[in-house]
């Protein structure tokens, strides 16, 4: 389990907080999601998991281990993950395969190790016919997947995300997407950082960030349906479910939960034969 | 487009050989090319085509590896003609310039000389995967640790700047053409206009390269990096080869004493 209690960050010291009193806790194996404005401080929270950035006050625990010994940092590191946001900063090799071995020869694995770590997570990615391509050659998609193949050979029990597919086209975002998924499948626990609402529509607890704070926290269903409030934050919700609420709104029989189009167009049919039947 | 110290990907007997062996070898090659008389050039310039056949390159790689340095190649044949002494052949000559027998012999050697060195470090490069020379650079260097030479921090300098050459260049076109849609102007206005609109190129790009090494620390970082020695993927393993390699070294450097010890002399 991570848990932070009352983190409290400033960058400056004589400026604001950036984080004002974040207490939370993610369990092994959920897909968590944080959303919020610009400048909300989630980056900076993310930042905070795997001992990046170091509390003002507070503390944050990782397994129980306190990410201010530095003695415990490097398998803090090891088993919470990171991804970027920014898919050409975070490559370090020359080719995909070697940029994977990058974490594990940090633990300093033995090669024959490395080698098998290596093949099976970018196999778990897909991308085990690019392992000898130089990474300047492959789609802004392909990166972030190699990215977090890196991460993979590390055998984390957490990774933390920050926008992954912000630099992304939606095909590629949908790729990078429902690996994430089939890696909550295997049992790492996800957090997710994004502005895509309908990434997160399956998230087993949402946090809503402002201000440096916790503004609400949530399934997806209690939060995304939140639309006027969540407009006002300037983030918005998923069209489905906008759709949705403004049928409602206007007096039809909806249930204005679902959040995604499967289950919105099963409802809009329904009352659409309904009608008919009516007739 | 072909260019110097471009990797050609393969793998042929020398694209598998240790890259430890073939940098040693390129050394000592490059060091008997430039001690040695012609029959260690001969020698040498055997090899070298052996080596070049032996790894697949088109024989058209010797030419066109020579292309960046053809302007070089002719001064040094013109200098070495015209300017060295020895026996001036009265029937060829500009003034006070004359062709010397001596200087055709030098001129030609030089250039020889020269084109076998270029040959040497090309065979390196197109035959070596740019990874695979810094962990070879990494591993001779390593010895060195001992009088402080931080050999696994260096090599992986070397790693990431190569890794960021592309991404470099790519940067620069995009600045570029940001400033282009903006009538910047790359191409007329002389040396003075040109250099200044370059010089409008240095500063964004400059920056956008502090901003990513930024990022890239903190990447580094997040995945378990502090400096001092970490474990490779692929540990160097000496094969048959690379012995065999080592033999023709050590065979060529006992030749090229003996040849300066007999002083088997060229004319």
């Amino acid at each position: 389990m991570i848990e932070a209690r009352g983190l409290i960050f400033k960058y400056e010291k004589s400026g604001d907080p950036v984080l004002k009193d974040i207490s939370l806790e993610i369990l092994e194996g959920t897909y968590v999601a944080i959303i919020g404005p610009n400048g909300c401080g989630k980056s900076s929270l993310l930042r905070h998991l795997d001992g990046l950035l170091l509390p003002d006050k507070g503390e944050l625990l990782v397994d129980g281990m306190r990410t201010r010994d530095t003695g415990s940092l490097r398998e803090i590191r090891r088993m919470v993950g990171m991804v970027f946001q920014n898919p050409d900063t975070q490559i370090v090799g020359t080719t995909v395969e070697e940029d994977v071995s990058f974490g594990p020869g940090n633990l300093g694995l033995p090669p024959l190790e490395i080698r098998e770590r290596v093949d099976t997570a970018l196999d778990l990615v897909g991308m085990k016919k690019y392992a000898k391509r130089p990474p300047h050659t492959l789609s802004s998609g392909e990166k972030q997947l190699v990215a977090i193949a890196g991460v993979l050979a590390m055998h984390p029990k957490y990774i933390a995300l920050d926008e992954p597919t912000a630099y992304l086209d939606p095909s590629a975002r949908m790729i990078v997407f429902r690996v994430l998924k089939k890696l909550h499948q295997e049992g790492i626990a996800i957090i997710h950082v994004t502005h895509h609402m309908e990434e997160i529509v399956d998230a087993d607890e949402i946090f809503v960030m402002n201000g440096g704070k916790i503004i609400q926290r949530g399934k997806p269903a209690e939060v995304l349906t939140r639309i006027a409030w969540l407009k006002e934050l300037g983030l918005g919700a998923p069209r489905v479910t906008e759709l949705l609420c403004r049928l409602k709104g206007m007096g039809l029989d909806i249930i204005a939960e679902s959040l995604t189009l499967d289950d919105a167009c099963a409802q809009i049919f329904s009352l659409i034969e309904g009608k008919a039947s009516e007739a | 487009m072909v260019h110097l110290g471009q990797y050609f990907p393969g793998d042929s007997v020398i694209h598998r050989l240790d890259p430890r062996v073939k940098i040693v070898s390129t050394i000592v090659m490059s060091v008997l090319i430039l001690w040695g008389e012609i029959p260690s050039l001969m020698l040498i310039t055997l090899l070298i085509l052996f080596a070049v056949g032996a790894s697949g390159l088109p024989f058209r790689h010797l030419i066109i590896s020579l292309r960046p340095v053809r302007f070089f190649l002719l001064i040094f044949l013109f200098l070495h003609l015209f300017f060295g002494e020895g026996v001036h052949i009265a029937s060829v000559s500009w003034g006070p310039f004359s062709l010397t027998l001596e200087g055709l012999y030098r001129g030609l050697t030089v250039v020889w000389q020269f084109s076998l060195l270029i040959w040497g470090s090309s065979i390196l490069t197109a035959t070596t995967f740019p990874s695979g020379l810094v962990s070879g650079l990494e591993k001779l260097l390593r010895p060195l640790k001992k009088i402080g030479v931080p050999s696994h921090d260096l090599a992986l300098m070397v790693s990431i700047a190569l890794r960021f050459v592309p991404t470099f260049l790519e940067e620069l076109e995009r600045i570029k053409d940001a400033q282009k849609a903006r009538c910047a102007d790359f191409r007329s206005g002389g040396p003075v206009g040109r250099t200044r609109a370059a010089a409008g190129l240095l500063v964004p790009l400059v920056l956008s390269f502090v901003r990513r090494a930024d990022d890239l620390i903190v990447a580094m970082e997040a995945r378990g990096f502090r400096s001092g020695p970490r474990t490779n993927m692929n540990e160097m393993q000496m094969a048959r080869a690379d012995y065999a390699a080592i033999t023709v070294m050590v065979l060529l450097t006992v030749f090229y004493i003996l040849d300066s010890l007999t002083a088997f002399g060229w004319p």
